[in-house]
């Protein structure tokens, strides 16, 4: 008796937690999926946490908001700039993880100490200076300029010499006889051998990339090369601004990264170093 | 001779992509801002920059503004990590256990961190509208008073905190909930034996086990905490009356809104080095985990 009234305790407490966490999110969904006066009338009962009565409702605020607003441009900007910087910053670092991890050169030491260096500068204080190296590049207002800074990251270098290390010199060598040049062995031997280095790699630098902001608000001014995320604040401050307007392109922006959390769940949490991977 | 020169030439072809790119957007730019914190330089009038000394380094601690960012990020970073860690540990302690929909609860938990830090100031933005607001409807109807969060001096930060730990708590849960995993059971059939509690179980075996993990989380929190920008920029712009605006958020605006760029140098300058020692003390820190 005593611990089944306990269970109930406990699983009031995680309903009472799990709507806390989860009430936001449904809302934004839901309110994006109704009429605006709706948003307003439903807000007292639980109607605020469903989507409107008639499912003809349901995608009446994503047309509008369609007609208003080139969403479909913004998506595409955002699809290109993470894809860009996915694929760029797998290869891009595991090029430099490789040489790390597999070559003996003038200036390894120096180069893998700078690297470590580099580790504790923190990238978002330096974005005035950043942006000055943009203008004198005369990149500035390009979707060069989004996605180059992008690239390189002394996490994933240092990631990638990780993984690498462990694959077996014999192999190397043996291919090598079959008369293989360093870059074959880079994508037939190194990149293959390293799946999950590889996966997480493009999973944090997906996110990261569809996730930015500030550095895009920096350097774009034409509306047209506007990845998502600029593109909701642009919308949230366009008269008239809407509310279910607001929430179904908060609904959209969000979509691909519940695909790529459900898809790639067990990459994600190595960004933090909890696995014992080696990246710090 | 001839092989090993190869071995240099094949290292560096494939080390120059990451260090020209680290080259252009990271070294440089450091490099610069430390240079143009001794400068007056101004955007739009380069060939006038001017070597100052360290005029910058004392007018900004005499800006009441930077000083209004140091004072709002410590109170941000106080607040934050121990509500944030502190449920994000409470959370993955009541999930650690077999039961019926235990993975429905911790999707839940998880939720908010697939947001974009974008996504959830707008979305919050709404909720806490201080007239039309769903948090206020509801603090109404269970009989409370509408509070203005936001628009408030006093309740702006605060509020800014529990958004940001709400959005991260998930994230967290789920290192805790590893490190709780990587407990061998072995430990606690031992205390059993011994006859400890579940209190004493708490805190004489899960906690003291669980440090480096905790440890670890702390520390990369101070970091992000310190680098808060977008949550004020999208929700409060600083205010009201300064009191949301960020170290990180104040660079942004000397340096690219206002376009003094010596001037906001300083500031990244002075700021980064703060960041810079904390994310060397981590550094050491997991090192020291990783030996144990």
């Amino acid at each position: 008796m005593k611990k089944q009234g306990k269970t109930i305790l406990e699983y009031t407490l995680l309903i009472i937690l799990a709507c806390i966490f989860i009430f936001p999110l449904l809302w934004m969904i839901f309110s994006s999926m109704k009429p605006e006066e709706a948003i307003y009338v439903d807000m007292s009962s639980i109607k605020a946490l469903l989507p409107s009565l008639h499912p003809s409702d349901w995608l009446e605020t994503y047309k509008t908001l369609f007609a208003r607003f080139n969403v479909p441009q913004y998506i595409l900007n955002s699809i290109v700039y993470a894809v860009v910087i996915t694929v760029g910053s797998t290869v891009v670092n595991a090029m430099a993880g490789y040489a790390f991890a597999k070559f003996e050169f003038r200036g390894k030491k120096f180069l893998f100490g700078l690297l470590l260096i580099l580790l504790i500068v923190p990238v978002e204080t330096i974005i005035i200076t950043q942006f000055t190296v943009v203008h004198t590049l005369g990149i500035l207002n390009t979707r060069l300029a989004v996605v180059l800074p992008m690239m390189a990251n002394m996490f994933f270098i240092y990631l990638f010499r990780n993984f690498f290390m462990a694959v077996p010199d014999e192999i190397i060598e043996s291919v090598k006889l079959d008369g293989a040049n360093y870059w074959t062995i880079f994508w037939k031997i190194m990149l293959p051998m390293s799946k999950p280095a590889v996966a997480t790699v493009g999973t944090l630098s997906f996110i990261a990339s569809w996730n930015d902001y500030l550095w895009p608000l920096m350097v774009l001014t034409d509306t047209e090369k506007f990845p998502l995320q600029v593109a909701i604040t642009n919308i949230n401050t366009t008269q008239p601004v809407y509310t279910n307007q607001v929430m179904a392109i908060l609904t959209i922006s969000t979509i691909p990264l519940i695909i790529v959390y459900i898809v790639a769940q067990k990459y994600i949490l190595q960004g933090l170093g909890g696995s014992g991977t080696g990246i710090k | 001779m001839n092989t090993n020169k190869r071995e240099n030439i094949a290292a560096y072809s494939f080390l120059t992509p990451a260090f020209v790119l680290l080259g252009l957007f990271l070294i440089i730019p450091s490099i610069l801002a430390i240079y143009y914190a001794f400068t007056d330089y101004y955007l739009l009038t380069p060939d006038k920059r001017q070597f100052i000394g360290i005029g910058n380094f004392i007018e900004i601690f005499k800006d009441p503004i930077f000083l209004q960012s140091l004072k709002n990020i410590i109170i941000f970073v106080v607040f934050v990590i121990p509500i944030q860690v502190g449920t994000a540990l409470g959370l993955a302690l009541l999930i650690n256990k077999q039961r019926k929909g235990n993975m429905l609860f911790k999707v839940a938990y998880f939720s908010p961190v697939v947001l974009s830090l974008v996504v959830i100031s707008v979305l919050w933005l709404y909720l806490l509208n201080p007239s039309e607001g769903l948090i206020n409807t509801i603090l109404v109807n269970i009989g409370l008073d509408p509070q203005p969060f936001l628009s408030s001096p006093d309740q702006a930060m605060l509020t800014i905190v529990l958004v940001s730990a709400w959005q991260g708590a998930g994230y967290q849960m789920l290192i805790f909930l590893a490190g709780l995993q990587n407990i061998p059971s072995s430990v606690y059939e031992a205390g059993k034996i011994d006859g400890v509690n579940k209190w004493q179980n708490f805190f004489h075996i899960t906690l003291p086990l669980l440090k480096p993990t905790s440890i670890l989380i702390m520390i990369t929190t101070l970091i992000s905490a310190f680098k808060l920008i977008i949550q004020p920029m999208v929700m409060t712009q600083g205010g009201p009356m300064n009191s949301t605006i960020t170290p990180v958020y104040y660079i942004y605006q000397t340096g690219f809104s206002d376009r003094l760029i010596g001037y906001s140098s300083a500031m990244t300058v002075v700021f980064g080095i703060v960041i810079g020692i904390i994310t060397l003390i981590q550094h050491k820190a997991t090192k020291e985990d990783e030996t144990q």
